[in-house]
Order: structure tokens, then C-alpha cells, then sequence
């Protein structure tokens, strides 16, 4: 099941499935870690976000976290 | 061995620890390089290894070398020697961070290709371990084909070890890495081929991967829409062959990490709750963290307060003195006059204000090297955004606080040209340190006294309130009117919270102040030079008297004078002269003049005058009232501090007397303001490259001081009569 970043709630885990829009931001966010495959835990959710991704801390605009599909998966 | 000396550019993410290690590196011999054209400044430092002199080159921080603006693409060049200023680096020195390995090693893996030795040394391996995280350098060492460091940059931990490894990979050859798949390298070098001179293989790599990065832009410049033509089609042709950009290009890169980090990296399986997790949970809380977030700025503007005022007095005294040397030194005449008033009240009335300054940048640097400031950033975007604006100008406009041209020079940052013209317009409202000697002065005079000890205080942070709400208000003005446009992308990191280091806080404090004081010497003291001549010319009055004369003849009597009353009466007469020479004086005629405009806003024309001569530098405004207000000092035993001379004044003056509080807030709030400062329109005609812009800030910005000013007074003066 694949669902816009942005619906996953606090302390919820995801894998990147898709990460689509403008080319030069996907290439930045790649570079920053997020990308298809990459473990993302929601450490506070809405606008502005907080994503832990790695042992790295990202804060991510609502309306881009839609343009990420992710898979939840069980937090480890 | 030789003296020649080597080369060192210093590599990293943001956060990686990079002014650490670049100011434990070379100590105190360092110099900051400008480039035409870009405002990134390159730090350089030196010292030696082994006897043999390096030089090092600390580049900004940065997350790849896919360069989107001219100032990532100053690294990318210098990197590749190809800057005419600057010979290319014999070694990079790639700074990662330990506990987020992965993801700093993408940068190094690009660094790897440019085809110049590099040495990773791995910073923070201590708070790595604590969290579980431990790296193998030997086994990293081997995978990667680097030699491989392990450092502690805050404690200087392993800075042995880095050096000699750093001098043995000097001429040594360059590793070869060819993570990307071999379709990238062939299309790379078609386009070598086509565009030669243009263009060495880094750069044909990254134009073809990086899609409106920077090469693509400066490369269609020059070559037209044929450029489009054969990028699209070897883009195409990648697609094809399973390789779609931009995801290849990390793909292959954090397969290759993956590999790596396998053999040499050892993860706990579960994540470890660290200290940042148990801060965050509190210090980005939409409620408790903004609370926070305006406690610890009410804290910093009180503190700069109260525990400057001893060393500024000190400093006043000092000023005193130094004027009292000159003046009994020196026979009465205009260069007494000059040399007392104008040079050594003027600028050591401004010099006063060192102890704020320092104190402000102190803290400034303790919040951004403890990583609070991009919590403060993240808090603040939900109400950037809403003004059309995003985080990345939070910083910039943060840094307006302490001055708006470093502030201006950092939206450069932002790749979003209405978004950076917006924060670049909005810029100087931010209240900035220049503007404290105003504030304080005022406050000092007339909200200390019999008021509440957290007064002031609450007062200063109000002050600079007003630049934190009237800047976005009138940025989201600008985006609905002038700057019309999409809202763009917003991504930053939040670096895990450290100890700030001590070091690096001692030396922006004094980079700062020595900035100040440079500035007090220069562009101050002229315009109080300046500003002494119009007020003592013509020092003749209509019978073609010497008013110095005047004042002397009758100071004499007065000294003479057996009866206390006739003394008075005389002293009374020469503070009488004193004004009038002041009002007939060139500033004051014109300050007479324009009082009809001033009037509105409770202004006397002595305040008119200060206004008007602080102009070139806000500065200015102390030094002239010091010297307007200066009437009647000669027979004061004490030197009077300005504060009590304006209170005094003021408390002559029917209007002023009354309404002192209004008076001093309407003064106030214009500074906070009206842009007067000559340097910052000069900062935004460079870089927006027109003159309509900083004429359009400064024409908007005196019309928002004077309307809000007269709004301030007139509302004042309305709740003081209610009050009785």
C-alpha cells in the first residue's frame, strides 16, 4: 500500500517508494538521503515536517511530502 | 624537503564539523578571500607539516557538487583549478561525520572523481559511538581507497595523524572511482568531445546529470538552443538504457556507500534514542518550542542589557577623559571644537556600543554552533511560508540582526529569484545592531528610571519585534504585488545538537566587533566630521561676532561673579548663546526649516537635525544629539552621560516634557524603520544589479518610518492625555 508522506502520523515509519516533481529538487533531495528506498521515520508531522532519515534530521514542506509515496512499514 | 608550499581545500556537508577543524587547523593565521562576482567568501588559513608550509582553503558547506547557483559552482571551479585567482588545490581534505557516514560520503564520492588525492578524515567518532555507531577506519581505508582519518575536530583528537597523512597524499596519484554507470561516462564525454575548451570531463559529467543545474544554464548562454537539442537526446538515450536522471546518478553513488560502509561500518539494529531525539521532542514543539524559542530571545536581548552597561560606561569615562585632555590642552577654536566634539565625542559616542555588539554576536554564534538556529528556522517556516516566503530566508533575515549586509550577501542561498529579491527588500527592516545604540540610549533615558527592572528589556525585544513582524508583512506585500510567483521548494537539515566550541564564538566576536570599530573610523567619523562642520558654521552671529568669544566673555564674568545669583544668571546667557549659535549654525537652519514636518511627530528640530545627519550611517544620530544636546556642559563638574543630558532637555521643553515617552518611542520607531544606511543601498544595487531597487527601498522605507512614527506619537500622545 502506497500513501503521500504527508498522511503518515508521528513516530510512524516509511520506505521511499516514489519521489516525483521538478527534477533539480529530486536530485537534492537524493543528495540529502531521501530516495526510493530509504528509511524515513515522521518525527512531527504537518507543515513544516520533521522527518528523521538516516541518522540525519530533514524538515520538509507539507506540499512536497505529498510528492513522496511511501510504504509504512513497522518501526525497528 | 622542500618550502614549496602545498595546497589544501577543505571539503564538507553543512554540520560536518568544517570550521572546526579549518580554525584548529590554522589557528589564528587566517584571511578571508572575496571573488568578483560571487559573495561566497573563502576563508584561508596556513600552517605547516613537517616544516613544509600549507596553505588551507576552506570552501562553504555543501552537499554536492551539482552546482545550481555561481556560488556553488565557485567551489566546483576552484576545486578544478579553474579559478584565475586561485592555483588548483594539491589535496582535498573531505570532513564527514561519523554518525551519518552514508550520507556525507555522496559528496566525497563526487570528490573522488575530480581527479585530485583526497583524505577523509571522519569526524565525531566519539558521538557515534555513544550511539552505537562504530567506524573501521582501516577497513574503510581499504574499501574506499582512500587513506582514512579518524577525528576528533573539537578537541583536536587525531589532527596529528590527519597532517602526515595529508603531507604523504600530497603528489601522490589521484584515486580512480568510476561508480556511475560506463552509459554516463560515454554520453559524458560525447559531450566532452563537442564542447571542448568548455568543458573538462567533471564538468561534462555534471552537465549532463544535472537537470537546470548551473552548467546547463552558463552552457546555453553561450551556445544557444542547440545545447537543449543534444542534452535532451543523450538524456533520452540514458533513459533508455535504464539509467533515467537524477536518479541514477544517486543510485549508483549510495550503491557504491552501501558496499563500503558494509565491511566498515557497525550499526546498532535498532536506532538509539539520542540526546537530540530528547531535545527536539521539546525545542521544535509547536507550543512548548516557541515558547522557548521567544524566551531565549527575550534572555539575549535583556542579558545584552544589563551586562553591557558596566564595560559601556567604562567606555564613556574613557571618551570623557580623553575629550576633557584635549580640550585643556588645546586653545578654543574650530579645531578644539573639531578634535573634542566632532572627532572624540562623535566617534567614541558610537564606540560605546562595542560591548553590545560583542555580546549580540556572541550569542548569535553560541545558537548557530549548538545547532538551535536551525530549530529556530524550522519553527519559523509556517510563518515564512505564509508570507509567501520559505526557511532558507529566515536566515538570512536572522542574520539582518546583527547587520544587514552580511544578511543581504546570504540570500544568495536562495535559488528562487522573486523569493531572494523579497527577502533581499525586506532585509534592512530587520532591526540591526547598528540600530541598538539607539534603542538604548532612548530606553536608558526614559524607561529606566522608577520603572519596573524588566522594562527595558521588554522594551529592546519590542524594538526588535517590529523588524520580525513588519519585514514579512511587507514580503508578502512584494510577492502579491511586484514579485508575483510560484511558491517554491523548501528542504534543510536540522544538525544533531552540540557543545558549541568555545573558540569559534571568541573569534566571531571579534571578527565583528573589528568590524564595528573599522566602521566607526571610517564611514562614521566622516559623516561626524561632516556633521560638526555644518553645526559650527557660521560660528560668526549677525553683528560678525565670535560666538566662542561670546560664550567666553561671559563665562568669565560668570567665574568672576561674586553673588551666586549673578552667576547663574550669567551661566544662563552663555547656554542661551550656545543654542542660538547652534540654531543659526547650516544643520540647524535647515533643521528650522523642515520643523513643520517634523513637528507631527513630536520632534523638536534638534531631533530633526539627528535624523536627518544620521542618513549615511544610523549610527551617526548618538554622536550628533551628543553634540546638539552639549549646551551648558563646561560648568558641570562630572560629565554628564548623554542619556541624563537628553532627559534633562527634554524635560525643559513644554512638548517633550510632557510627552517624553511618546517622543522617544516615535523616535525609536522610525529608526527601526527608515533605511539609513548608505552601505546597505550600496549591498542591494550590487546585488540585484539595478539601481530602481535600493532607490525603491529606500523611498518605501522612509515613507513606513514616517507614517508609522507619526502614528506612534499621535496615539501616544492621546493615551498620556487620558491618563491625566
Amino acid at each position: 500500500m502506497l500513501m503521500p508522506l504527508d498522511m503518515l502520523r508521528a513516530g510512524e515509519h516509511g520506505e521511499v517508494a516514489e519521489v516525483s516533481g521538478d527534477p533539480a529538487w529530486v536530485h537534492r533531495l537524493a543528495e540529502l538521503g531521501l530516495r526510493e528506498g530509504s528509511r524515513l521515520c515522521v518525527v512531527q508531522p504537518g507543515t513544516p515536517c520533521l522527518l528523521q532519515v538516516a541518522n540525519g534530521r530533514l524538515c520538509l514542506r507539507g506540499s512536497e511530502c505529498s510528492q513522496i509515496l511511501v510504504r509504512p512499514v513497522c518501526g525497528t | 624537503m622542500t618550502a614549496k608550499p602545498f595546497i589544501v581545500a577543505l571539503v564538507g556537508n553543512p554540520n560536518a564539523g568544517k570550521s572546526t577543524l579549518f580554525n584548529a587547523l590554522s589557528g589564528l593565521r587566517q584571511h578571508v578571500g572575496n571573488y568578483p562576482g560571487v559573495t561566497v567568501e573563502l576563508k584561508k588559513g596556513s600552517t605547516t607539516i613537517g616544516g613544509r608550509p600549507v596553505e588551507l582553503i576552506d570552501l562553504p558547506g555543501t552537499y554536492s557538487l551539482a552546482a545550481r547557483s555561481p556560488d556553488e559552482m565557485v567551489a566546483v571551479d576552484l576545486l578544478l583549478g579553474r579559478c584565475p585567482e586561485e592555483p588548483r588545490p594539491d589535496v582535498i581534505l573531505a570532513i564527514v561525520d561519523a554518525s551519518n557516514l552514508e550520507r556525507h560520503l555522496y559528496l566525497t564520492t563526487q570528490l573522488m572523481e575530480l581527479g585530485t588525492p583526497v583524505v577523509l578524515a571522519v569526524n565525531m567518532v566519539d558521538v557515534a559511538k555513544k550511539q552505537g555507531i562504530a567506524v573501521d577506519v582501516e577497513k574503510l581505508s581499504q574499501s574506499a581507497g582512500l587513506p582514512v582519518v579518524a577525528i576528533q575536530a573539537n578537541t583536536g583528537a587525531g589532527l596529528d595523524k590527519l597532517k602526515a597523512a595529508l603531507a604523504e597524499a600530497a603528489g601522490q596519484k589521484s584515486p580512480t572511482l568510476a561508480v556511475l554507470p560506463p552509459v554516463i561516462h560515454t554520453e559524458a564525454d560525447a559531450l566532452h568531445q563537442t564542447y571542448n575548451g568548455d568543458l573538462p570531463p567533471f564538468l561534462a559529467r555534471r552537465l549532463l546529470l544535472d537537470v537546470g543545474g548551473y552548467a546547463e544554464k552558463w552552457l546555453t548562454e553561450k551556445h544557444g538552443p542547440s545545447l537543449k537539442a543534444t542534452l535532451d537526446s543523450a538524456r533520452q538515450r540514458l533513459i533508455d538504457a535504464g539509467h533515467p536522471i537524477p536518479a541514477a546518478e544517486a543510485k549508483a553513488r549510495y550503491g557504491w556507500i552501501r558496499q563500503v560502509a558494509a565491511t566498515a561500518v557497525t550499526k546498532p539494529s535498532v536506532r538509539a534514542v539520542t540526546a537530540t531525539d530528547k531535545l527536539d521532542k521539546v525545542l521544535t514543539h509547536k507550543v512548548w518550542g516557541t515558547l522557548i524559542f521567544l524566551a531565549v530571545m527575550f534572555f539575549v536581548f535583556q542579558a545584552i542589557f544589563v551586562a553591557a552597561d558596566v564595560p559601556m560606561g567604562w567606555i564613556d569615562d574613557a571618551t570623557g577623559w580623553v575629550a576633557g585632555g584635549v580640550e585643556s590642552a588645546m586653545s578654543a577654536g574650530p579645531l578644539r571644537s573639531l578634535l573634542a566634539d566632532g572627532v572624540v565625542k562623535g566617534v567614541g559616542g558610537v564606540i560605546k556600543f562595542l560591548p553590545q555588539i560583542l555580546f549580540l554576536f556572541g550569542f548569535i554564534a553560541v545558537l548557530e554552533d549548538c545547532g538551535y538556529m536551525a530549530r529556530a528556522a524550522f519553527l519559523m517556516d509556517k510563518v515564512m511560508s505564509r508570507c509567501g516566503l520559505n526557511g532558507k530566508s529566515f536566515i538570512p533575515l536572522l542574520s539582518s540582526v546583527a547587520c544587514a549586509i552580511p544578511g543581504i550577501m546570504a540570500t544568495r542561498v536562495i535559488e528562487n529569484r522573486r523569493d531572494r529579491f523579497a527577502t533581499i527588500l525586506v532585509a534592512p527592516l530587520m532591526s540591526c545592531s547598528a540600530r541598538l545604540p539607539v534603542y538604548s540610549l532612548l530606553i536608558a533615558a526614559f524607561l529606566t528610571k522608577d520603572r519596573p527592572f524588566w522594562l527595558p528589556g521588554l522594551m529592546l525585544f519590542a524594538m526588535y519585534l517590529i523588524g520580525f513582524v513588519v519585514a514579512p508583512l511587507v514580503a508578502l506585500l512584494l510577492k502579491r504585488t511586484l514579485l508575483r510567483g510560484d511558491t517554491p521548494v523548501f528542504v534543510m537539515e536540522l544538525p544533531q545538537y552540540k557543545r558549541p566550541s568555545l573558540r569559534l564564538i571568541v573569534r566571531r566576536m571579534i571578527e565583528a566587533g573589528w568590524a564595528f570599530v573599522r566602521r566607526a573610523g571610517t564611514i562614521i567619523l566622516a559623516s561626524m566630521v561632516l556633521i560638526w562642520a555644518l553645526l559650527y558654521f557660521p560660528h560668526t552671529d549677525a553683528a560678525g561676532q565670535k560666538y566662542e568669544d561670546r560664550i567666553a566673555e561671559v563665562s568669565e564674568q560668570a567665574e568672576k561673579a561674586a553673588v551666586e545669583e549673578e552667576k547663574e544668571k550669567l551661566e544662563q546667557q552663555a547656554n542661551e548663546i550656545r543654542g542660538e549659535w547652534k540654531r543659526n549654525s547650516l544643520l540647524g537652519q535647515a533643521g528650522l526649516a523642515m520643523e513643520p514636518a517634523f513637528r507631527p511627530l513630536g520632534w523638536d528640530w534638534q531631533i530633526g537635525v539627528a535624523v536627518l545627519a544620521s542618513f549615511p550611517a544610523r549610527e551617526v544620530i548618538v554622536g550628533t544629539l551628543s553634540i546638539l544636546y552639549d549646551e551648558g556642559d563646561a560648568d558641570d563638574e562630572k560629565q554628564e552621560r548623554l542619556q541624563n543630558k537628553i532627559a534633562s532637555r527634554w524635560a525643559d521643553d513644554p512638548v517633550r516634557s510632557k510627552y517624553g515617552v511618546p517622543v522617544a518611542l516615535s523616535v525609536m520607531v522610525f529608526f527601526a524603520l527608515c533605511c539609513q544606511c548608505a552601505s546597505t543601498l550600496a549591498v542591494i544595487r550590487r546585488e540585484t544589479r539595478s539601481w530602481w531597487w535600493p532607490a525603491f527601498t529606500f523611498v518605501y522605507m522612509t515613507a513606513l518610518a514616517y507614517v508609522a512614527a507619526l502614528v506612534v506619537f499621535q496615539v501616544g500622545r492621546v493615551i498620556v492625555d487620558a491618563l491625566g
